[in-house]
């Protein structure tokens, strides 16, 4: 009976202290979890917030090709150091040595004809020739002989006119073929004539430029580094072919890296609050104590439309931002061309918080 | 003469019994509905307050609870980095996608992007793995206490588990983390993974950027930093309770919960009320003639009064205290199942406040009876 009269009252006490317990428990609040790493916060009382991306000094080359073909060499790998002028890549050089080859040979055969030319005459043509024009003179002095015996003749009776004529004839003859023995002698001997001498010469020389423009060719299928720098991307490899003009992923990018630039996007609706040789602190993502203060190099004076992260090519541009570049020595922070990067810019202030109907006018504009 | 009262009241077991159970039930109707309608409003805001590692929720203006995707420009982060007053912001994206389990079972569930470096926004604790996890490759977090529930491999049996591949919107993703939450008013199994990548896995569309999520400096009043905000960009920043408030004023106005349980929460406070006094009156009417016999014997007005007073006081503490415990027990149960309990102080004392007005009206009602009394009732009957 003592114990059942008691049990009511502590089910009760019981159930009062349940209540409190459940009470309590339920008002703790929740904790949520501390992040991985705290965000990077502005240094500046008036920051001008941006993404950053860091790029070479030269900004990033993207290296092209003058000559398409299949790549047969490849010089550099990704990382390496080189001064302007190092080769790169080559591209398959087969066809253009084979015409080459071809090139000189009609370049040496050029040379020879015009060399053949200036030799001119030939030493063994000239015995004939002159034995020709010796010939000629004879034959001139028979040929006299024979008419001035006809003509001494001095009865009429004893020499026909006919035979008197054809002696004359005979010798007009002889004197003209034995000019023309000389004549062909003395053309024989003045050798090549001097404008067959001139298209000669500029065989040659046609030749040679032709000779000088494969030679060209093979040179630029080299593909040299045009700065000094670090190559940063190889995409070239031994065997694939290497297309000519803008291509969607670069056949090699480099740049200077010893001084490295950072470009930051400031959105349009900030612009204005940025000024040249304004202050700059870039944090690296995930750990905001690797940071650095920046160099202002120069605010791109063009506004560009924002390149999104999602990268769908069908989507329509919303945000134009202004691209504002700083710079910092590589050796002061760990990061790496292409990295992103927070960045704050001491900028100018705000007008000091509108009016409600002020701001309200100002919201529809900047909402969209 | 309390004695005499309380030995009254107790000496009639079945009749003491009832009354005690009769209190106990109104006042277990009373907490029960209402601590679930409570709890039901809390967790409207889970998310929220499971994300609350800012200060500020930059928002488009018209967002009317916390899975309202109305997406910001990607440059707002940065606008917002800009402001006096903010420490760090980062990005939040949330959306509803379809998931597709190994088995072929589909499900709707909600992706949140949590900001790539610092993994800000993340679910208050992991089970398995760690939070760090995420930055590998195609790393999903789920929930651990939900999977079984709302990530069930229909087909193949089972559930989700650790290390396990599935699809959201077309795109592998790996369970590289288990969480542990609050739990939530929104059904879909919530699944988180870094910003970027939910940007990819989600389709695409013009604006992807759901929330910024805010610290400010210390010392910063929270208020001005959201003017600023909002004259910087023209977007809504709400603290973690405002957003809480939007969101459970959404959800129980515009879909007619509150009216709903409202109305259980009153029939349950009306029907506790009715079977308490009844049974109260009905106790003291029943015990009339033995106060007939108290007044008949010479007892005055007031030690009636007091006996009667003693009595019903006696049996409201008692069968609050009982229905009480029921009732935070009750909840245990119910809360351990999934369903919504939420018992916050003013709960147990309103019902108490409840069962004393009740208790008091009973008394006087049946006190006006026993003044009234004539002694010679006793005999009469």
């Amino acid at each position: 009976m003592f114990v059942r009269k008691y049990v009511i009252p502590v089910l009760a006490v019981a159930g009062v202290a349940a209540a409190v317990y459940t009470v309590r428990s339920e008002s703790r609040p929740v904790t949520p979890a501390p992040p991985v790493a705290e965000p990077a916060s502005s240094p500046f009382n008036t920051p001008v917030a941006g993404a950053g991306i860091v790029e070479a000094s030269t900004q990033n080359i993207a290296i092209g090709t003058q000559l398409a073909g299949i790549v047969s060499k490849v010089y550099v790998v990704a990382g390496a150091k080189v001064t302007a002028g190092d080769p790169l890549f080559s591209i398959d050089a087969r066809a253009l040595s084979a015409e080459l080859e071809v090139r000189e040979a009609a370049l040496a055969s050029a040379q020879q004809n015009l060399a053949r030319m200036r030799a001119l005459p030939r030493p063994e043509d000239v015995p004939p020739a002159e034995a020709k024009v010796k010939e000629m003179t004879a034959m001139l002095e028979d040929a006299r002989n024979q008419f001035a015996l006809m003509s001494a003749v001095e009865d009429p009776r004893a020499v026909s006119q006919d035979a008197l004529a054809q002696r004359r004839f005979a010798v007009a003859s002889a004197e003209a073929r034995l000019a023309q023995s000389k004549a062909d002698l003395d053309l024989l001997k003045a050798g090549a004539w001097k404008p067959d001498l001139a298209i000669a010469e500029a065989n040659v020389r046609a030749a040679a430029a032709q000779v000088a423009t494969v030679k060209t060719d093979l040179d630029r299928l080299t593909v040299r580094a045009p700065v000094n720098g670090d190559v940063l991307q190889v995409n070239v490899r031994l065997g694939e072919f290497a297309n000519v003009g803008p291509v969607a992923t670069p056949l090699m990018l480099m740049g200077d890296t010893d001084t490295l630039h950072i470009r930051v996007d400031i959105d349009e609706n900030d612009a204005w609050r940025i000024t040249p040789n304004a202050k700059a602190t870039a944090f690296v993502r995930g750990n905001k104590q690797l940071k650095t203060d920046l160099k202002f190099v120069r605010i791109e004076p063009y506004v560009v439309p924002k390149r999104s992260l999602t990268g769908d090519s069908s989507e329509r541009v919303d945000t134009r931002v202004l691209q504002v570049l700083y710079s910092f020595p590589r050796e002061r922070l760990p990061v790496y061309v292409g990295q992103q990067m927070d960045v704050f810019i001491d900028g100018l202030a705000r007008p000091t918080s509108a009016p409600a109907s002020g701001s309200a006018a100002a919201a529809p504009e900047a909402r969209n | 003469m309390i004695f005499v009262a309380l030995k009254m009241l107790i000496g009639d077991r079945l009749k003491y019994l009832g009354l005690l159970a009769g209190v106990a039930f109104a006042t277990l109707l009373i907490v029960q509905q209402s601590s679930i309608l409570v709890g039901l409003a809390h967790q409207t805001g889970s998310f929220i307050r499971d994300t609350a590692q800012g200060d500020l929720w930059v928002m488009d203006e018209q967002v009317r609870f916390s899975q309202d995707s109305l997406n910001l420009r990607d440059t707002v982060l940065q606008q917002v980095r800009g402001v006096a007053g903010v420490r760090w912001a980062v990005p939040v994206y949330q959306g509803f996608l379809k998931a597709r389990l190994g088995d072929g079972t589909r499900a709707t569930c909600i992706l949140v992007g949590i900001d790539d470096a610092t993994l800000t926004g993340g679910p208050p604790s992991m089970v398995e793995g760690s939070l760090a996890d995420l930055r590998q490759d195609r790393a999903v977090l789920i929930d651990h206490d939900a999977a079984p529930q709302k990530l069930r491999l229909r087909n193949a049996g089972g559930h989700l588990r650790y290390n396990d591949r599935f699809d959201i919107n077309d795109h592998e993703v790996r369970v590289a983390g288990t969480y542990r939450a609050s739990k939530s008013f929104f059904w879909e199994p919530v699944i988180y993974t870094t910003y970027s990548r939910a940007l990819s896995i989600a389709p695409a569309e013009r604006k992807m950027l759901t929330y910024v999520l805010v610290k400010t400096q210390p010392g910063a009043d929270l208020a001005a930093v959201a003017r600023d905000i909002h004259a910087a960009t023209g977007l809504t920043a709400r603290t973690n309770e405002e957003f809480a408030a939007v969101t459970r004023d959404y959800i129980l106005t515009e879909t007619g919960i509150l009216v709903n349980f409202g109305l259980a929460v009153g029939l349950g406070f009306v029907i506790g009320v009715l079977i308490c006094g009844q049974m109260l009156y009905n106790f003291t009417l029943d015990s009339l003639r033995y106060y007939g016999s108290l007044k008949a014997m010479g007892a005055t007005g007031l030690t009636l009064i007091i006996m009667v007073l003693a009595q019903v006081f006696a049996v409201g503490v008692l069968g609050y205290g009982i229905g009480i415990g029921f009732g935070s027990l009750l909840g245990k149960l119910v809360g351990n199942a999934g369903l919504a309990f939420m018992m916050p102080w003013w709960i147990p004392v309103i019902a108490a406040i409840a069962i004393l007005v009740i208790c008091a009206v009973a008394a006087v009602l049946s006190l006006t009876q026993v003044l009234r009394l004539e002694p010679a009732i006793v005999f009469r009957a």
